[in-house]
């Protein structure tokens, strides 16, 4: 039975580490385009820096918070999982 | 007015908006937590919130630096930057976790706060269209 646990928590272990390199994967990519497309607009036209500058700020807020909340959802799998006491005498039974 | 002045007018008000409405939902939120959840989920709140915000100004600070062309600061410095940054909060949203000083779900919203507020200026963006295009 206590094997179970260890497989459950083995489970949380990878899906944590799975998840966060997802998340990390398209937060980048992402981030990556859109500094890209700044840059260029920028270069293109360097009085357009101002407003480029507002956007690219309010789309990299939004693209960082999405990795952050993939972090901490990593995390509480890892050392906070809500049911971890549970499940643990659960299986120890 | 062109079209263009136009166009960086409500840039420029959706970025004062949303910085002025961080500190507010952060606010109500705190106040909210503070007076109907546990002590934990304050703690989350106040850490999270307090997290993204200065985040969120650290972030606009060197946006502004990086890409203004007429005083560029040097990529070194940039990247030092966003990498302090970025140790600082994974080192301690980790700490806060794994020690167990904060309710997890408390931590969540608090991390909700700067998304809710770009949320809350496009609402009000797309009131003002819809008003303007009643009209």
């Amino acid at each position: 039975m206590e094997a179970q646990a260890l497989q459950f928590f083995i489970a949380c272990v990878t899906a944590a580490g799975f998840g966060i390199a997802v998340a990390a994967f398209g937060c980048g990519i992402a981030q990556g385009l859109g500094l890209k497309a700044a840059v260029e607009g920028i270069a293109r036209n360097p009085e357009s820096s101002g407003k480029v500058t507002v956007t690219l700020l309010i789309g990299l807020a939004m693209i960082e918070s999405l990795c952050i909340y993939a972090l901490v959802i990593a995390l509480i799998l890892i050392y906070a999982h809500p049911q971890a006491a549970a499940i643990t005498k659960l299986f120890s039974k | 007015m062109t079209e263009n002045t136009e166009t960086s007018l409500i840039q420029q008000r959706v970025l004062t908006f949303v910085t002025r409405a961080n500190w507010l939902v952060f606010a109500v939120v705190s106040i909210g937590g503070f007076m109907l959840a546990s002590l934990d989920m304050l703690w989350g709140i106040l850490f999270g919130g307090l997290i993204v915000t200065v985040n969120f100004h650290l972030l606009s600070r060197t946006l502004k630096k990086s890409l203004t062309p007429s005083n560029l600061t040097s990529h070194n410095v940039i990247l030092a930057k966003y990498y302090i940054r970025f140790i600082l909060s994974g080192f301690i949203i980790f700490i806060l976790i794994s020690g167990h000083y904060v309710h997890p779900l408390g931590l969540f919203i608090g991390l909700s706060v700067v998304v809710a507020s770009i949320m809350l200026a496009t609402l009000r963006e797309l009131k003002n269209l819809f008003f303007k295009e009643a009209m």
